[in-house]
């Protein structure tokens, strides 16, 4: 039986999502493109794939079974940047740890709030061997949610009163904030990669809209985030940035505990970076990635480990790569 | 569907309240206010660094390799959005760009100090020394005569400066690691070589107090053999001294060998 009745609020809603992210692009003023005949290749590494995007989109902001939790994480990142403009260049490797605090917090059954506060230790190795470190609080993020919740349709309209049974379908939608609280400083070393920072210095809306289906067996996660990038002090103004993500689990309840391995499709695709309002060459780019892991709950304990690797990517000018990454966590649930 | 109704509502005003106006950046008074601005030249072969020692391949097969690469940067200026030429004072407008002197990237640095401030748009700069300075006389040219001298950059005073130094070897069909050494310049007032390039920013750059912008200058030394004419070694361009013609054709093909890659505002 089809439920017109959601289905007609699943198309409203989607369409005022694309309306806005529509009024969003709508912004966007192209590059003058054609005037500036000297520059051949794109810029030298710039990027947002600074510790501070971890916050969020692409590595998803909870747990699969969408439970309340508070919990820690841990991910690891690597990248390669070439410092300099030529080919033959030497590359300077970079790695990311984050620590975060991260939490999905209800206030009703419909609402919820998910919150994250990460702290960064930001290390990269040039090509000579000496080491730079950075590391302090990152931005964090703070994201209200609403969760709709799709029920099976009564055959019998005398039940009317009685609980629904849930279809195991729910859209969410999120609108939040990515808050300045990590540090950005502007004259970092010489900008071999001004993304490598702790924060952005800006304050970012954050819009994201999901569909989950979930039955005791399997489920499918999804999730697409979109990042308005704000400007910061220093005019400085990363590019807007679209997430996406698609996850796959599988169920195996046991008697104590519950073992849920899932594999899954993540990407992000990054627009220019804007600075005194100009945007800046080859500062776009975009990724797509591949994730295999599992998590295990016992009791309220659930217990995470996914690993990432690109499947394609091509990162401002072909100048950054990233490598991989793998997190782990482990959250209470509430 | 009210709840619906509500969570449209508010994200619409998000997105209209994001949605700020920033085009007061104009009204800035830059009267009096100066700042630094560095040129940072990066020599490479193409697509690839240039690095001493390494062989390189012209399009007609003859290879080389350098041991010294350097040239002469003077009468730098630079003209903002509006069209204001500011040209840096004359006694310090000269610069030995040096391989040698490049930092670990292979970029060698010219900081231009107290530059007045401004959105700038283009740098023009030639390449050696231009006649009106060289007919300042010895006591004209200030330290960088004994600059230059040191560098190996001038020949007797009466010939005059040489604008570049290319020294290594080269090897081709007739020859192998025979010497390579291109010393262009004008000589005296007879032969002028001295060029001029400009070079247009692919954004703006702001000079401003307490403010460091730099312009990435690429510069491919394969041009300087393979630019608006091609040369053959064999064919006399492995020494390049005084001649008119071979110095007339390698000085134009080294004002085309300059590009700016990018420019950072920090």
């Amino acid at each position: 039986m089809i439920d017109f009745q959601n289905i007609k609020k699943i198309s409203v809603l989607a369409v005022a999502f694309v309306l806005n992210i529509g009024v969003m692009e709508a912004r966007e003023i192209d590059p003058p493109f054609g005037v500036h005949e000297h520059v051949f290749e794109p810029l030298s590494v710039m990027c947002d794939l600074c510790g501070c995007s971890t916050s969020s989109g692409s590595f998803g902001f909870g747990t699969l079974s969408n439970a309340n939790f508070v919990g820690i994480r841990y991910i690891y990142q690597n990248f390669e940047s070439k410092d300099g403009i030529f080919s033959n260049s030497p590359i300077t490797k970079e790695t990311f740890n984050t620590y975060q605090l991260w939490a999905q917090l209800p206030i009703n059954d419909a609402f919820y709030v998910s919150v994250n506060v990460p702290y960064q230790d930001l290390n990269r190795e040039y090509s000579e061997g000496n080491n730079e470190n950075l590391n302090g609080l990152g931005d964090s993020s703070v994201m209200g949610w609403y969760k709709l919740q799709f029920y099976k349709k009564e055959s019998d309209s005398l039940t009317f009163n009685t609980e629904r049974i849930a279809s195991g379908h729910s859209l969410q939608f999120g609108v939040g904030a990515k808050l300045p609280t990590g540090k950005f400083e502007e004259a970092l070393a010489d900008n071999v990669n001004p993304g490598f920072q702790v924060g952005t210095g800006s304050v970012d809306g954050v819009f994201a809209v999901g569909y989950n289906y979930g039955t005791n067996k399997f489920g499918v996660n999804t999730l697409m985030t979109y990042y308005l990038k704000g400007e910061n002090k220093n005019d400085y103004q990363f590019g807007n940035q679209f997430s996406y993500s698609a996850n796959f689990f599988t169920t195996f309840p046991k008697e104590t505990y519950n073992i849920m391995p899932f594999i899954g499709v993540s990407g992000d695709v990054y627009d220019k970076i804007t600075q005194y309002g100009e945007t800046l060459a080859d500062t776009d780019g975009k990724i797509l990635s591949g994730t295999i892991g599992s998590e295990f709950a016992i009791e309220k304990f659930i217990f995470g480990a996914n690993y990432t690797a690109p499947l394609s990517q091509d990162l401002f000018g072909g100048n950054v790569k990233s490598k991989n990454r793998f997190s782990i966590y482990v959250n209470f649930a509430l | 569907m009210k709840i619906l109704k509500y969570t449209i509502a508010l994200l619409l005003s998000i997105t209209i309240a994001s949605c700020s106006s920033d085009d007061d950046g104009n009204t800035e008074d830059l009267t009096g206010q100066t700042g630094d601005l560095i040129l940072k030249f990066d020599n490479g072969v193409g697509d690839q660094d240039f690095i001493f020692g390494t062989t390189y391949t012209k399009d007609n097969g003859e290879t080389y390799q350098l041991e010294t690469l350097k040239y002469l940067i003077s009468n730098v200026s630079l003209t903002d959005s509006d069209g204001n030429v500011y040209t840096y004072p004359a006694e310090d407008n000269i610069f030995i760009v040096s391989e040698a002197n490049g930092n670990t990237a292979g970029e060698i640095y010219i900081t231009l100090e107290d530059v007045d401030a401004a959105n700038y748009t283009q740098v023009t700069f030639g390449i050696g020394i231009d006649q009106e300075r060289y007919a300042s006389g010895a006591d004209g040219q200030g330290d960088f005569l004994t600059t230059a001298q040191d560098e190996g950059m001038m020949w007797s005073w009466a010939t005059g400066y040489r604008f570049m130094r290319f020294d290594g070897t080269y090897t081709s069909e007739t020859e192998t690691d025979a010497a390579l050494n291109i010393h262009m310049g004008s000589v005296g007032t007879a032969i002028d070589n001295y060029k001029e390039t400009t070079l247009t920013f692919p954004n703006e750059v702001l000079v401003r107090e307490g403010n460091e912008p730099s312009v990435h200058i690429k510069a491919d030394i394969a041009q300087v053999f393979d630019g608006v004419t091609s040369v053959s070694f064999d064919d006399g361009y492995a020494q390049v001294h005084t001649d008119e013609t071979t110095t007339g054709v390698i000085a134009t093909n080294m004002s085309g060998i300059f590009s700016v890659h990018h420019v950072h505002n920090d």
